[in-house]
């Protein structure tokens, strides 16, 4: 039962991210890459992984997407909806291929055979706090600080100058 | 001393404070940040410097993050020391800029995350540190926003950027999967007792990861964005790029290499030691062609880096291939930096950077023209100046270690180099110019004389800083076995 499960969303993810690059038009783009988020959410919770997969859905398809589409609505230019691709197409489908196929060679010919965690696994909300803030808080604090750059530098970047 | 921490909170107080200022202190907050910044990074560089020469390992508060290690303290030193040359010389460079605070702000930011960096024991927070380093480059390459150089510059920084810190989390993901941790210490024992057919997943990770950092570290086929970028961008960030961000780069590899290699350390070795020759190959013959002098110097940083890279080749076979990489990573960084702010100087003055503009500088900007002309024949590897010297070991370092057409090939490559660094210093020289004397500003000219005194000083005595990189190849070699 949970592989047919992992396959249709697996499936769903993989088709939803190739319509989020095909679609001509924007706002298609950007619902079909929430849903294709929406799929990888799924896919946290198949392994196990619920404090993740809340986290997908908050952050990337609750804020990222609805940022993407509003983005879309305030800077929509007629001449951005027409992107005639050449040759990087067919490199960028090559590429794509030789990855998965390297992937799937290496996962095949290795002795991973188990899908599913360990059910003990199943992530405490407790525990992830407690030790980002005792044993990783350290990369909480350089994490802050970057964002704190991308506010700063973004703020910078998009400044109106009169000159 | 937890000296990482103490830096991390010394910069962090005036990074995240100084943008603030202007609402505080109006027109005066300018001086005010400029003198903070300044301070900041020389207490940083003091505490670096007391405990790069204290030639022990110290105690860290997060030992499963940060290794307190000289080996981080070297590196940090290094960069420490670059981006004060930066920001003390864009007191006069980015005058005028209606984002001059900010602009400190983030010149420091990228200190931090270079800091971290060079002393992450951890992949996460490597990545981290990473990022940190990285966003405020960005921001930094296209702070002209007038000028369509400077955006093309920081586009294509940005986007090849965005995409390497995803090659290198992935890669950073798959090691976590193979081994259960990030900690550098627990996988290089999990890979040790790791069943062979998992070895695929670890070249594909090692690959994955290598390319994330060879943005970084701007070697070949990750060099695309150098020329462009170091071109586009205000010259003092390029001076920043090339001569610190590469450097704490290199820090981060030496530490994962070092636990990698002992899987498969001939097929890794003999990978690299090709991108090392077709790099240092393809910058010298391409900077041979250039117009401006600054894609000229950024191709010379793409081949600079073909020569780091053989340190990191020979680091299973020789002890001596770390301590060349250590002090030609110091003496590459004083001397691209002191190349790099010159021609900022000629940059602000002449407001441009083509080749032609360099005729017949020493009459109008000796002092210049004598820093630039030192720095280059620095670079070309001219004894008894220090880049001959870090050249010498590496090229040794290549023949002990069994790799001899390594070590001829970049006898050959420097060579080469000569040749274009000398036509510059021609056209400084020998060449007439109608142009006026040009009144050189005093604080830009005192870091590059003291730049040109660094080099001068370490070329006569070369064994200061060689007994420091070799001090801390033992200690560093003797915690982490390759």
């Amino acid at each position: 039962m949970t592989d047919v499960v992992f396959l249709v969303v697996s499936l769903l993810t993989v088709f939803f991210a190739i319509l989020a690059l095909e679609s001509r038009e924007l706002v298609y783009g950007a619902v079909a890459l929430s849903l294709s988020f929406l799929g990888a959410a799924a896919l946290f919770i198949l392994l196990d992984s619920i404090f993740i997969a809340i986290f997908q859905v908050l952050v990337y398809v609750g804020s990222i997407a609805i940022l993407i589409v509003f983005v879309i609505m305030l800077v929509r230019r007629d001449k951005w909806a027409n992107v005639t691709g050449g040759n990087e197409r067919i490199l960028g489908i090559i590429a794509a291929v030789l990855l998965f196929s390297t992937i799937t060679y290496f996962s095949l010919s290795s002795s991973l055979t188990s899908q599913y965690p360990n059910p003990t696994a199943i992530s405490n909300f407790y525990e992830i706090g407690s030790q980002l803030i005792n044993d990783y808080w350290l990369i909480l604090q350089l994490t802050g600080l970057a964002l704190a750059v991308s506010i700063i530098g973004a703020l910078t970047m998009a400044k109106f100058e009169n000159r | 001393m937890d000296t990482p921490l103490v830096v991390l909170i010394v910069l962090t107080s005036v990074a995240v404070t100084s943008p603030l200022y202007e609402m505080v202190f109006g027109k005066k907050s300018l001086k005010y940040v400029q003198y903070l910044t300044t301070l900041s990074l020389l207490v940083s560089l003091i505490l670096l410097i007391s405990s790069t020469l204290s030639l022990t390992p110290q105690e860290s508060t997060v030992p499963h993050l940060l290794r307190n290690d000289t080996l981080g303290s070297f590196f940090s030193l290094m960069v420490i020391l670059v981006t004060l040359f930066v920001s003390i010389t864009s007191f006069d460079y980015m005058k005028g800029n209606s984002n001059e605070r900010i602009y400190y702000s983030l010149l420091l930011f990228t200190a931090i995350g270079m800091t971290m960096l060079s002393f992450a024991v951890d992949l996460l927070v490597m990545f981290v540190a990473w990022e940190l380093m990285s966003l405020p480059t960005f921001i930094l390459a296209g702070y002209n926003k007038q000028d369509k150089l400077s955006n093309e510059a920081a586009v294509k920084f940005f986007i090849l950027g965005a995409l390497s810190s995803g090659i290198l989390l992935y890669g950073i993901s798959i090691m976590f999967g193979i081994t259960g941790s990030t900690n550098l210490d627990v996988i290089s024992q999990s890979l040790t007792s790791l069943s062979p057919d998992m070895l695929p997943f670890v070249i594909f990770s090692t690959i994955s990861i290598l390319a994330g950092l060879g943005l970084k570290l701007s070697i070949v086929p990750f060099h695309m964005w150098i020329p462009d970028t170091y071109e586009g961008s205000p010259t003092t960030v390029s001076a920043l790029l090339s001569a610190a961000t590469k450097k704490a780069g290199f820090a981060a590899a030496i530490r994962i290499f070092v636990v990698i290699f002992p899987l498969f350390y001939f097929d890794l070795s003999l990978a690299l030691s090709i991108v090392a020759l077709v790099t240092m190959t393809l910058g010298n013959l391409a900077a041979l062609t250039q117009k401006s002098i600054t894609r000229m110097l950024a191709y010379s940083s793409i081949a600079q880096a073909g020569y780091l890279l053989i340190g990191i080749v020979v680091l299973p076979y020789t002890d001596l291939g770390l301590t060349g990489l250590l002090y030609h990573s110091f003496n590459h960084a004083i001397l691209q930096a002191s190349a790099f702010l010159a021609v900022a100087l000629v940059r602000l003055k002449t407001s441009s950077s083509s080749l032609d503009s360099y005729n017949g500088l020493s009459k109008i900007m000796p002092i210049t023209s004598f820093c630039l002309a030192l720095s280059l024949l620095g670079l070309a590897g001219i004894p008894p100046l220090n880049g001959f010297w870090s050249k010498l070991i590496l090229f040794a370092a290549a023949v002990d270690g069994g790799y001899t057409w390594l070590a001829l090939a970049g006898l050959v490559n420097s060579a080469i180099s000569v040749a274009y660094y000398l036509l510059v210093i021609k056209r400084m020289y020998m060449d007439e110019t109608s142009i006026k004397a040009i009144k050189e500003p005093f604080m830009f000219i005192s870091i590059l004389v003291f730049a040109s005194a660094i080099i001068i000083v370490t070329g006569l005595l070369p064994n200061v800083i060689y007994d420091i990189a070799e001090d801390i190849t033992i200690s560093f070699l003797a915690n982490n076995p390759v």
